[in-house]
């Protein structure tokens, strides 16, 4: 498990984030839990970095923001990926992809 | 762990601040808690959970800050793009709405069009001649110096008060000197020409602030007496007869048959006092230098730097009263005055363009009413419209932004249109308008003009919008929506359209006025008493150049020859010359004089009239009107004794009560050693000198072969056709000497007809004006009396019913559409005695407030207004009273 989310490219929390809300509308805590248990523990991202790239990722207009109530019944703010998010994260995903592959070859001739 | 989707709104409200500060605080407690409540679950301690998970969570601090900054960042641009949607909207559903109605859009398009098209031209004109600066540098600062003889009446300096003036200021930094004449350009391979030259000192050009195009002035030293011939063209005869050849400088063109030496070349906007070809020193030319009694100077003077315009007017006034106190015999009446130059060079445009502006404006004006007249009825038939978009939950913001945006989409689309006709509009004018001023060349549509004409179409579409728009937001639903889709509010509307009609009539009478004082002037100057006959007549212009013609023996054997020539050419009955004098062509050649055997005049007070010298041909030529003694004839030669012709105006001044025949005059004119002037032997029938609606100022003829001079202007009468004699008589000048180049070739119809130009265009121009507005009025009566007549179609079938006559309904429709005409016909012609006040200085023997005018305009407006309702009148009285009462028509 890498020490901070400092330690995650900038890049990567957002496409991180991206991912987390491609199976639906979650609020922040939601989210990062997701991302903790999909990635099995092994990616932890320090919260202040999940909120600031939310709201980052709003005013880009990639999520769109909604108050709706969790499931112990408080106010809560559901984020969820818009048309253009939905786009941005194949788009990532793509570039991700080539780019683990590319590194791979490198290690594995290495 | 799916949400509960909360209250889902279109859109939240927009939020503060705080709000946003409120809500990013929110979100995050929310997580806090969340990690604490799972810590808890975990087996921590709840105080030691909080902590903790305040700890994970890293710098909230700035994460808050950072949210709150992006979050109001968002607010702002979603608020932007919902105007813009909404604006969007708006737009979308107003072309929608003007496309469904094509002939109400097509109808206020044109008359927008017209209206913003025209406004903008005659702005561009007024921006160009009037409000542009002038193009010298700090211009606000330069202005006319001259004598005065009272409000408005300009004189001209002689040299040395001129010289004195300059050496005394203090307040002008430099006051420059000129005088404007004609120069004979020799023949480089074409014919020889005659172009306009300006004397000036040499620092008229730093005074102006202008730079030579190429080369340079000439300086102060070069301009004495018997200085070098030097010469700065203008850039446009540097180009016409040069080819902008920069060759040129350094060498010699010949004027007046002596060679000057080309230093420099004056840029086109650079030209000052006028347009002119050729820029001379001063002092090379001049005559009469010595005596201050002899005025023919310009002044121009630039103030000195932190000097008031007041205080240089009050120096240059004191420096003037000194100088009368000083040589009481010339400057006994000396006042100096001084004039802004901007003023100066466009004074006698001001009130024509002014007017012209006022009048225009009046059009867009009556052009918006009438607009707004037609989305008044459209919004009486769109209240159903708008009364399901009020029960739909339109606010009535929105209904009224709505409502302003088709209104203004309509006037940017008229204004739009009209800029490109204002284009069009605008280029006529400049070709066309008779105005001698040179700054007409730079008229165009520009950043300023579009200015002006964006900003009355932003006005008049506010204004024809606004009032309609606010009635339609008022609409009381329940009354609509009950009684279908016949207006609920008829009475209101129908007094705002009237009230409107009344307007748009008062308009159109206080331009009609205008249009008809114009009119009738100009017909007043059409049947003036012009004192000689036109008809058959051509006259031109030589001037024999004084390197040639040195002796007045030379001046006189010139003109014996060419009157000789010319009068053998066929169809010529009589051929003259004249010189100072000729109709229609200004030039002031003013003496003093005195009478023989009457006490001498008070110093600085002896009489002036005007002098010039005739051949006794001119005076056959022009049929001029001998009213008592006789006319020149050959036996007034030199040697014979001197004789005189003065015009009934002198007599009237000089004489009255006396026989002027048989008295002596003696003019203030030496010629070597000899006063000129003379016995009078006959009196003159006035004829119109300078312009047709000018005074007839007393006038002094001598004979030319007692008086020859340089600057001839020669007149032909033939039985034919004149213009058809041009190229002959040039011929004839040319067989005499062929280095003389004839000028100003015209028929003295074309000269008279040049005099009456300028009331003519602006009699045409505010004609038309006038007649739009009529028109444009008419259509606002017809419009408010046809929708009336469609509202109360019920109401006329019962009254038919009930035993109306045809004729009975027929009156009472009309009279309802005069009455309208006659309460703004009376506004109007109110309106028009204090309106056509500005246009005095228009009007020639015409009062400002003729009663024949105001009666026959009243008349007018009010027999268009009777047609325009008589034809809705006439559909109202054909009403089918049966068909009309099943509500079926």
């Amino acid at each position: 498990m890498p020490k901070s989310s400092s330690d995650l490219l900038h890049g990567t929390v957002a496409v991180l984030i991206l991912k987390a809300l491609s199976w639906g509308p979650l609020h922040g805590y939601d989210i990062s839990r997701t991302i903790r248990q999909r990635s099995e523990g092994a990616l932890g991202l320090e919260d202040a970095a999940l909120y600031q790239a939310l709201h980052r990722l709003e005013r880009k207009g990639w999520v769109a923001a909604e108050w709706g109530l969790s499931e112990n019944n408080r106010r809560a703010k559901f984020y969820q990926l818009t048309d253009e998010g939905r786009r941005q994260l194949q788009s990532e995903v793509t570039s991700w992809r080539a780019y683990v592959e590319a590194v791979s070859k490198v290690l594995e001739t290495a | 762990m799916r949400p509960v989707p909360g209250r889902r709104l279109f859109r939240f409200p927009w939020r503060t601040a705080a709000q946003v500060a409120a809500d990013v605080d929110e979100e995050l407690q929310f997580h806090l808690d969340m990690v604490a409540r799972e810590l808890v679950e975990d087996g921590w301690p709840a105080e030691a959970a909080r902590v903790e998970a305040l700890r994970r969570f890293g710098d909230l601090e700035g994460t808050k800050k950072f949210c709150c900054a992006l979050d109001r960042e968002k607010e702002t641009q979603m608020k932007w793009m919902q105007s813009l949607e909404a604006l969007g909207q708006d737009l979308r559903y107003a072309g929608r709405q003007l496309w469904k109605s094509p002939g109400f859009t097509l109808i206020v398009l044109l008359t927008l069009t017209l209206a913003v098209g025209a406004s903008t031209a005659i702005f561009s004109v007024v921006d160009g001649v009037l409000l542009r600066p002038l193009p010298f540098p700090e211009a606000d600062r330069l202005a006319t110096v001259l004598p005065t003889s009272g409000e408005g009446n300009w004189n001209a300096f002689s040299w040395l008060n001129y010289v004195d003036l300059r050496d005394q200021t203090r307040a002008l930094s430099g006051v420059a000197a000129y005088s404007g004449g004609s120069i004979n350009l020799a023949s480089v391979g074409g014919e020889p020409e005659r172009l306009v030259g300006i004397y000036a000192t040499s620092n008229l050009f730093p005074v102006l602030k202008v730079q030579p195009l190429i080369g340079r002035f000439y300086t102060p030293d070069e301009d004495r007496r018997g200085g070098p011939r030097l010469a700065v063209l203008s850039e446009e005869l540097w180009e016409r007869r040069f080819g902008r050849d920069p060759g040129l400088l350094g060498r010699a063109v010949s004027l007046n048959d002596e060679p000057f030496t080309v230093v420099g070349v004056l840029a086109r906007e650079d030209q000052y006092p006028a347009t002119g070809d050729v820029w001379i020193p001063f002092a090379l030319t001049s005559e009469n230098l010595e005596a201050r009694g002899s005025v023919f100077f310009g002044a121009l003077g630039r103030l000195a730097p932190g000097v008031s315009f007041e205080a240089a007017q009050t120096e240059v006034k004191g420096i003037g009263d000194r100088l009368a106190q000083q040589y009481p015999e010339s400057n006994a009446r000396l006042t100096i005055g001084m004039v802004p130059l901007r003023e100066w060079m466009v004074g006698d445009f001001r009130t024509p363009l002014l007017v012209l502006l006022g009048a225009v404006l009046f059009v867009l004006l009556i052009a918006a009413v009438n607009v707004a007249n037609l989305l008044l009825v459209r919004a009486a038939a769109r209240e159903g419209e708008v009364a399901v978009r009020t029960a739909l939950g339109a606010g009535r913001g929105r209904i009224v932004r709505q409502l302003l945006t088709e209104s203004l989409v309509l006037a940017l689309l008229g204004g739009a249109a009209g800029v490109w006709l204002a284009v069009w509009l605008t280029k006529g004018l400049v070709a066309l308008a008779p105005l001698k001023t040179s700054r007409l060349e730079g008229v165009g549509v520009d950043s300023s003009v579009l200015l002006f004409a964006l900003g009355i179409t932003l006005l008049t579409g506010l204004l024809f919008g606004l009032a309609p728009a606010l009635q339609a937001s008022r609409t009381d639903l329940n009354g609509v929506l009950k009684e279908g889709a016949r207006g609920s509010r008829g009475r209101a509307a129908t007094r705002a359209r009237s009230g409107l009609v009344v307007v748009e009539v008062a308009l159109a009478v206080m331009l009609l006025a205008g249009a008809g004082l114009l009119l009738r002037s100009f017909d007043r100057l059409q049947s003036v008493e012009l004192g000689f006959e036109p008809e058959g007549v051509l006259t031109f212009r030589v001037a024999l150049p004084e390197a040639k013609y040195d002796e007045e023996e030379k001046l006189r054997a010139f003109t014996d020859g060419l009157m000789a020539r010319l009068e053998q050419m066929p169809g010529v009955t009589a051929a003259g010359a004249m010189v100072y004098g000729l109709p229609m062509a200004p030039t002031g050649n003013v003496f003093s004089f005195s009478i023989e055997g009457r006490p001498p005049a008070p110093p600085g007070q002896s009489p002036i009239l005007r002098v010039g010298s005739v051949t006794p041909g001119a005076l056959r030529a022009l049929k001029m009107r001998v009213a008592r003694g006789r006319g020149f004839t050959a036996g007034d030669r030199p040697g014979a004794p001197q004789v005189v012709l003065i015009n009934e105006a002198a007599v009237r001044e000089f004489f009255p009560g006396e026989d002027p025949l048989g008295q002596r005059i003696l003019l203030g004119w030496n010629v070597d050693g000899v006063q000129r002037g003379g016995e009078v032997v006959g009196v003159l029938a006035d004829f119109k000198q300078d312009t047709l609606g000018g005074e007839v100022e007393p006038q002094l003829f001598l004979p030319f072969a007692q008086a020859p001079l340089r600057s001839l202007a020669v007149t032909v009468r033939t039985e034919s056709d004149p213009a058809a004699l041009a190229a002959e008589a040039r011929a004839r000048v040319l067989e005499l000497d062929p280095s003389l180049p004839v000028y100003s070739l015209l028929t003295m119809e074309e000269m008279v007809a040049a005099s009456a130009s300028q009331p003519k265009f602006y009699l045409l121009l505010l004609g038309g004006f006038a007649a739009i507005a009529v028109v444009l009025a008419a259509v606002g009566i017809y419009g408010v009396i046809a929708y009336g007549v469609r509202q109360r179609t019920q109401e006329i079938g019962i009254r038919m019913a009930l035993g109306a006559s045809r004729d009975r309904v027929l009156r009472m429709v009309v009279r309802q559409g005069l009455t309208l005409a006659l309460l703004g016909a009376a506004a109007g012609l109110a309106g028009a005695l204090f309106a056509t006040r500005g246009m005095r200085s228009l009007l020639y023997q015409v009062s400002a407030t003729d009663p024949a005018i105001y009666v026959a305009v009243a008349v007018v407006l009010v027999a268009v207004a009777g047609f325009a309702s008589w034809l809705p009148a006439r559909r109202a009285a054909g009403t089918d009273p049966q068909l009309a009462l099943r509500g079926e028509v």
